[in-house]
């Protein structure tokens, strides 16, 4: 009993906090989507879900969000892996370069592959001094522009997601596999990765839905013709005032991170069994 | 005389007390001052706009200037949030947002009574919303920037943009814009349309985008300079206020008014002034457009490079007036109707998402 209160007491501000600032906001946020006007309508959903156009943001916002969530665990694993068997100083020290990109704001960021990625840009030049190619190359408006974007910006939190779940693996688990025939590759696919599920599950849930509600990597790199759910959002409520349709672009947005977020804790499941 | 020196008293007394009264009934015509005025408008030359409207305003009347910045639409979108308790009393907006403001009901007419400065305004810039719902403060013209040293022969029309040697190196507004809806009105006019018949504008975008020509549409000025800086585009459509920041990269520019806008006019476009609805300072807030208005801050202003002048009384110099783009003859100058974009607005979007969308 005397537990019980405890628990709560302690636990209790935040939770109340949490309803203010985030169940009671989505909760009004999904309600007011089925609204139009006065009345209860499913209107709003068919209008927004039949035009093309949203049709094509939203393909290319899950695709895109996909896609960095893969390039950004795959590219982090090795080196979470290799972090997390340094001495506490010294991982101590990487972790805190991983996280210095995070200082800088994403304006900044994606305004720096902007430059990389120009016809004027570095990476244009590098390649016509190596001659593989003779003019430069339109790399900026494209959705890979956006993808290499949006893995550098959010790289960090999912390699800091797996540092975090590889600390807390005993390094004697990964030793017995290795001692009992498993080669290195075995060992982290049989032993290390099941056990830093966690960390996947929570890296990819945060990429993920940085990804897909990104407004400004997209805007910078992808420009008009390059559409996300989150450019279409803010146009459609910051051009034409129309609340009906940014509200469902909303919802649908919440409804992709928490199907993802599902489908990545399901496959942690199946993982660890 | 003695009756002579008697009267003489009573006669200033009567006098200086109908003066006193007089005084009080002007007074009392004036409004208390309130502590401060919010003004909202766009974040472009802050410190210029500090120092020539706020601080001078506040040394002239003792009221305080705050500014709210931002672009249109999330200030139009806190006004109407607001509406039922506004916290802003002036507010500029381009036409667009402008007329969908009026159309919001979060503006009020302004008491010209109270702008001693509105005869000394350009005509069609005096009450371009119609019910003295709005004051143009500035004229913005739109021209055809372009690299000299990229393209030859000139350019000369919006027919230009569909040169074969351009694919990939234009960019346009994007139709979300201020100038996107003049864009679609220039293309299909260049082309043998008309405002009545936009549909050879459509055909001519859809043409320009499939066929690869159109790198992007920009949606703030900023990235179009961005663009110019890049070597990304060599022409596209820019306002004069943009013009001085693209000059200012030193690249070789020319900034022509395109052929095809000599046939009814050339693109140019207003900012106004307008009071908020249901402001308790509406006297005070129509004191502040005066004054923005008035010959002495559209000259500094202009002089800034901040905003190009709607007071007739301005004089400039040859070379500032040219990089306002009021070289030309500002009377041919075209204003497009907001409301009339406004009305359209949405349904345009759609179409032109289709279009534009990879």
């Amino acid at each position: 009993m005397r537990n019980r209160a405890a628990v709560f007491a302690l636990t209790g501000p935040g939770l109340v906090f949490l309803g203010f600032s985030l169940l009671a906001p989505i909760a009004l946020l999904v309600a007011s989507s089925f609204r139009s006007g006065d009345a209860w309508t499913v209107a709003p959903y068919v209008s927004t879900l039949s035009k093309s156009v949203f049709r094509i943001a939203a393909l290319r916002t899950l695709r895109v969000g996909l896609i960095v969530t893969a390039a950004t665990a795959f590219l982090s694993y090795p080196t979470a892996y290799y972090v997390s068997k340094l001495p506490a100083r010294r991982r101590a020290v990487l972790m805190s370069l991983a996280l210095f990109p995070l200082m800088t704001t994403a304006v900044v960021r994606t305004f720096g592959w902007f430059v990389i990625l120009s016809r004027q840009g570095i990476l244009n030049r590098v390649l016509e001094a190596i001659g593989w190619v003779d003019r430069p190359v339109q790399f900026l408006y494209t959705e890979g522009a956006i993808v290499l974007g949006l893995t550098h910006l959010f790289f960090p939190l999912m390699l800091l997601s797996l540092i975090s779940a590889m600390e807390n693996i005993p390094p004697d688990v990964e030793e017995a596999a290795r001692s009992l025939g498993a080669r290195p590759l075995r060992a982290f696919a049989r032993v290390v990765f099941p056990l830093s599920a966690d960390g996947l599950v929570v890296g990819g849930t945060l990429v993920f839905t940085g990804c897909i509600t990104a407004y400004t990597t997209p805007a910078i790199l992808g420009g008009t013709r390059v559409l996300t759910l989150a450019t279409l959002l803010q146009q459609r409520a910051m051009t034409l005032l129309d609340w009906e349709t940014a509200t469902v672009v909303a919802v649908v947005l919440l409804a992709l991170a928490t199907v993802v977020n599902l489908a990545l804790r399901r496959l942690r499941v199946r993982g660890v069994s | 005389m003695r009756a002579f020196r008697k009267r003489v008293p009573c006669v200033l007394v009567v006098v200086g007390l109908l003066m006193m009264g007089w005084g009080l009934v002007l007074d009392a015509q004036e409004p208390p001052k309130p502590s401060q005025l919010v003004v909202s408008t766009w974040g472009f030359n802050t410190e210029l706009l500090e120092e020539n409207l706020a601080k001078a305003f506040e040394a002239e009347t003792g009221i305080r200037v705050v500014f709210d910045f931002g672009d249109n639409s999330p200030r139009l979108v806190r006004l109407i949030a607001n509406r039922d308790a506004p916290v802003v009393d002036v507010v500029t907006f381009a036409p667009n947002f402008a007329a969908q403001a009026l159309s919001a009901g979060v503006l009020q007419p302004i008491n010209t009574v109270n702008i001693s400065n509105l005869a000394d305004i350009v005509e069609w810039a005096q009450d371009p919303l119609g019910g003295h719902y709005g004051i143009g403060y500035t004229v913005q013209i739109l021209k055809l920037a372009y690299r000299t040293d990229k393209i030859a022969p000139p350019v000369t029309s919006w027919r230009d943009f569909f040169r074969p040697e351009l694919a990939g190196r234009i960019t346009i507004p994007d139709l979300n814009t201020t100038y996107g809806p003049a864009t679609l009105f220039s293309t299909a006019k260049a082309w043998g349309g008309s405002l009545d018949n936009l549909e050879t504008g459509w055909q001519k975008l859809g043409e320009l985008i499939e066929s690869g020509a159109l790198l992007t549409a920009y949606r703030r000025s900023s990235e179009a300079i961005s663009l110019f800086e890049q070597d990304e585009i060599w022409l596209c459509p820019i306002p004069s206020f943009s013009w001085p920041s693209l000059a200012a990269l030193n690249l070789p520019l020319a900034w022509v008014r395109p052929a095809s806008d000599y046939w009814e006019g050339m693109v140019a476009s207003l900012n106004t002034l307008s009071v908020v609805k249901g402001t308790p300072n509406a006297y005070w807030a129509e004191k502040f457009i005066d004054f923005w208005l008035s010959v002495e801050t559209q000259t500094q202003m202009a002089l800034d490079k901040v905003d190009a002048p709607a007071n007739t009384k301005v004089v400039l110099p040859d070379d500032l007036r040219m990089s306002f783009g009021l070289d030309e003859d500002i009377s041919t100058a075209v204003f497009y109707d907001p409301a009339f974009v406004v009305a359209n607005l949405e349904e345009w979007l759609d179409r032109w998402n289709e279009m534009i969308a990879q």
